[in-house]
């Protein structure tokens, strides 16, 4: 076997996405073992060789209740791979872990997505494939290269050909997501609008604000993560109570922790979108998902051959 | 002298802001000689003993020759280090290379994380700003980081000096929505957006309204004016839309480039900024320029943060 080829070692996380992306670049998996012992430690051992090759593991931050394991896995796969003399590194993590913990906006809150940047470092990554970062400033927490891939030209596709998007707005769910819709939304020639949740004051419900005109109309309703949901379903029928036609929820990460299930099942959103960043094991009818595995598979290419990413940034891969 | 005493040193240049926090906390700026050697190059000397204290070293960094400051910062704080300091906290109220935080162009150098870089290789040990860009910065360093903000300062200036009633608050562009938003927020205001249609080949770029602003004296808020521009265009906007009058709030006033012939010429009535930056000097050309003092924030950070006092209360409370 020649040195330096790709080779893609796949966590527990999302096996899924790791056999598209293995099927993608025609590159098979390599054997990896990730177990827990009874005493919940973790486990790994690699059972090919490995050394001098180009090595990309494929792990993404994910879970109610194993999002620490598969970071523990992560972290452990990296050093395994370290020990075991690879030429490079890359952690390919769809949806970066603690991502939302990236300032330290209350008093004395740690920046955990930092203290995650510096273990992956520690551990002996040498290059970092995400996709759409909660905050594009956590590349900054990092002394490595990181590409942060965008979901964004999949999202086009699918709003151009499976919307009715002539007849479309797009909303952001909050105010800090404006800039994202905006963009979407010159790519789009669309308008947009915006949904802020005035703060609650004491003995009053909080409530949401639409900043813009929905009447009529279609409305996309984007953000880069459907977790618990509430938010999306009130601003659903904050938009639905404007006058809307529809609304259909068109997220990157698609979490769907905690009462999501219940949430959307009872809620008036006609859709929700997601990309597979994450499992999705919700099965429901109004779940839509687009494969965002050629994008990765393609990153990863283009990475190991020395290629330009940025293709990517603004378009997806056929 | 006793050990671990407040000692504020500031560069030879404009040095108001370190004056107005050195007189707010009662001490005077200690000594210190810094000159431009034949060659270009910094030197930088600390007349008196700083060995064991605590230092404060307050810049100003704005338009024009920002990496003369950027050097003089990590001079004089390498000079302290040397000189035995026992805490070194840089006060950097408009921190530089703040809108390079992200590798959002391919191959694009995230600067703002070579100044964390540098900062804490030069030996600083705690930083003080104000209103990053974003506030993630405060990730890019292996020191602690205290972002204060300035809407404190900007909420008591609308309450004194606007008919707050009829205003609206304003976003000139998609990015700025949370700050608009969370001012509104406090002052139980309505909040609108402008968003900058991207030109498209043969095409001048749009500006859109989006949100109803009719009848209202807007209030524009962004972090930072730089050649004024877009707040200018924005200013039109409004008033094409029916706004009663528009002013803009900033935090950092660069103010550079052809800054003030944009704001001599627009339709707003008032752009007012803090103090991070040095103002002094454009204020004399141009009357619709006002200074929100911010000094006493950064003073009042200072005194707790010598005293490992709590810094929270200055999140959203202006110091007494």
């Amino acid at each position: 076997m020649s040195t330096n080829s790709i080779k893609l070692l796949a966590g527990n996380s999302h096996p899924g996405l790791a056999e598209l992306i293995s099927q993608r670049l025609g590159v098979p998996l390599s054997k990896v073992g990730v177990y827990q012992y009874s005493n919940k430690e973790t486990s790994v051992t690699i059972g090919e060789s490995i050394r001098d090759e180009d090595v990309y593991i494929i792990q993404t931050g994910y879970g109610e209740h194993e999002i620490n394991d598969f970071l523990m896995e992560l972290l452990i796969l990296i050093h395994a791979c370290k020990t075991a003399s690879v030429r490079r590194i890359t952690a390919v993590i769809p949806n970066f872990p603690y991502a939302r913990q990236d300032k330290k906006d209350k008093s004395r809150a740690p920046i955990t997505a930092k203290l995650i940047a510096n273990l992956l470092e520690t551990a002996g990554c040498d290059h970092v494939i995400t996709m759409d970062l909660h905050a594009s400033q956590i590349q900054g927490f990092f002394h490595i290269p990181v590409d942060n891939l965008y979901g964004e030209p999949s999202v086009l596709n699918y709003i151009r050909t499976k919307t009715d998007f002539n007849n479309a707005i797009l909303v952001s769910p909050d105010a800090g997501g404006a800039k994202r819709v905006a963009s979407l939304a010159d790519k789009l020639d669309m308008n947009f609008a915006l949904i802020h949740k005035e703060r609650q004051k004491a003995n009053e419900v909080s409530r949401m604000l639409l900043v813009g005109d929905v009447a009529g109309k279609s409305c996309l309703l984007i953000d880069d993560m459907a977790d618990t949901c509430g938010t999306l379903v009130k601003a659903c029928d904050t938009l639905m109570d404007h006058g809307a036609k529809e609304v259909i929820a068109i997220v990157t990460h698609g979490i769907f922790s905690g009462s999501a299930r219940e949430k959307l099942i009872n809620s008036r959103l006609s859709r929700i979108v997601c990309t597979n960043t994450v499992p999705v094991d919700l099965d429901l009818d109004i779940v839509d998902q687009v494969d965002i595995s050629p994008t990765i598979a393609e990153a990863i290419r283009r990475l190991h051959n020395g290629e330009s990413v940025s293709y990517l940034f603004t378009h997806a891969p056929v | 002298m006793p050990t671990n005493s407040i000692k504020l040193l500031a560069p030879d240049v404009h040095r108001g802001l370190a004056e107005l926090v050195a007189k707010r906390l009662g001490l005077q700026l200690t000594s210190s000689k810094l000159k431009r050697d034949p060659t270009g190059e910094v030197s930088f000397s600390i007349g008196e003993s700083v060995r064991d204290q605590d230092i404060f070293i307050i810049t100003q960094i704005g338009s024009g020759v920002v990496n003369d400051r950027v050097l003089e910062l990590l001079i004089m704080i390498n000079a302290s280090k040397t000189a035995s300091a026992r805490r070194i906290t840089a006060i950097i109220p408009n921190f530089p290379y703040a809108r390079q935080d992200r590798k959002d162009k391919s191959r694009a150098p995230i600067t703002a994380k070579l100044m964390a870089d540098m900062l804490t290789t030069a030996g600083c040990d705690h930083v003080i700003t104000m209103d990053l860009h974003a506030s993630q910065i405060q990730g890019f360093f292996d020191v602690p980081v205290d972002n204060l903000y300035a809407e404190p300062s900007v909420v008591r200036y609308i309450k004194e000096n606007v008919n707050y009633m009829d205003s609206i608050i304003i976003s000139p562009d998609a990015g700025g929505a949370k700050r608009a938003a969370t001012l509104a927020d406090r002052l139980d205001l309505n909040f609108a957006l402008i968003h900058k249609e991207r030109a498209r080949a043969n095409e001048v770029s749009r500006m859109v309204l989006v949100g109803d602003v009719t009848d209202k004296i807007c209030i524009i808020v962004d972090d930072m004016a730089d050649t004024c521009g877009t707040l200018a265009k924005a200013a039109e906007i409004l008033l094409e839309n029916r706004a009663k009058s528009v002013i803009a709030i900033v935090t950092h006033g660069v103010l550079s480039g052809r800054a003030i012939e944009n704001i001599n010429n627009s339709k707003l009535d008032r752009v007012v900024c803090t103090n991070t930056v040095p103002f002094e000097e454009k204020i004399k050309k141009c009357p619709k320029l006002a200074v929100i003092d911010i000094s006493s924030v950064l003073a009042e950070s200072i005194r707790r943060l010598h005293n490992g006092e709590s810094i929270s209360y200055l999140f959203k409370n202006y110091p007494l």
